[in-house]
């Protein structure tokens, strides 16, 4: 169950750590892979479906940079819908967190009555 | 699993895309290997962390037929699209075959019922002012223009109907799929391995 809890979290929150990576940094698809593998145990082959449907949905756009060894490489930028969805989805990831982070809390102390409080 | 094995694997799973599509896609994953051989991990390091190549286009897949519904709206960028997500296993055709079959007649009946409306409307309008339509002339000419023009809005309402629909299974499909479960789950056991 535990498991479950974390896969949809996980799932749900795979755009916006793209999206968050890339306002850091313009970047290509290895190196999101491999940094989102690392942080949250993440198929690193998800991540081509995801580009492509980021770039569907606008958030996203590719250019080629030369490289000096081998062919050139594709870059991802976001885009300035990019820029308002991170916006967005990150003041719903912070809220989102700290209503479950105060519910929890509420559990450990179960003398007090968790109020039902939605901020 | 080689290289070689994962990529052809993937082009298989990818046939029905357009070619330059497909293209684009394995040259993206053959760029992951170069990239994962380079930092110094082994071909079957590289196709383990990869995930399963069939799953792996048919999520390409349906990204794909959306794509192409949110840039022509036609009846077969429709069924594309619709097909595709139904590939995902999102939606268990079981359930939503009898629904989609009823919702598609009901929606073909009305088209019907439309056309005819406006070609019956066209034929008061012509044919009425000589057959001694009740309350002459006049009556005649407007209450068939009056009935095409309804026709004309309630099919232009119809079609706005049905692309409202598409867009709405589409974007359930996206919203539920669980392909990246299976994704992510053999990832979680492989990297515990790792020394971290």
């Amino acid at each position: 169950m535990a498991e479950t809890i974390e896969i949809q979290l996980k799932k749900g929150v795979l755009g916006l750590c793209v999206l968050a990576l890339l306002a850091r940094a313009d970047s290509y698809a290895y190196e999101i892979a491999s940094r989102l593998s690392d942080a949250i145990d993440m198929g690193e082959g998800t991540i081509y479906p995801l580009m492509r449907r980021m770039q569907t949905d606008g958030l996203v756009e590719t250019y080629l940079v030369e490289s000096s060894s081998g062919p050139s490489r594709k870059y991802y930028r976001l885009s300035p819908a990019g820029r308002d969805a991170l916006v967005a989805q990150s003041a719903e990831w912070t809220h989102f967190t700290r209503a479950v982070d105060a519910i929890v809390a509420n559990d450990e102390a179960p003398a007090a009555p968790a109020p039902g409080e939605a901020a | 699993m080689t290289r070689t094995e994962f990529l052809s694997r993937l082009r298989q799973g990818l046939v029905g895309l357009p070619m330059s599509v497909a293209a684009e896609i394995v040259a993206d994953y053959e760029t992951h290997f170069n990239d994962g051989i380079a930092a110094g991990r082994s071909e079957a390091e590289v196709a383990t962390a990869l995930g399963d190549p069939a799953r792996l286009a048919r999520e390409l897949r349906a990204e794909a037929g959306a794509q192409r519904w949110h840039q022509e709206k036609n009846p077969s960028a429709a069924a594309a699209a619709v097909f595709a997500v139904l590939g995902l296993g999102a939606i268990d055709i079981l359930i939503l075959l009898p629904i989609l079959m009823g919702v598609i007649g009901t929606l073909f009946g009305m088209f019907i019922a439309v056309i005819a409306l406006f070609v019956s409307g066209g034929a008061i309008m012509v044919a009425g002012p000589f057959a001694g339509f009740p309350g002459g002339v006049a009556a005649a000419l407007l209450a068939g223009l009056g009935l095409m023009a309804g026709a004309a809005s309630a099919g232009a309402l119809l079609a706005i109907l049905t692309i409202w629909l598409v867009n709405g299974i589409v974007w359930f499909a996206r919203l539920h799929y669980r392909l990246l479960k299976p994704a992510l789950e053999p990832q979680a056991n492989a990297v515990t391995g790792d020394p971290a």
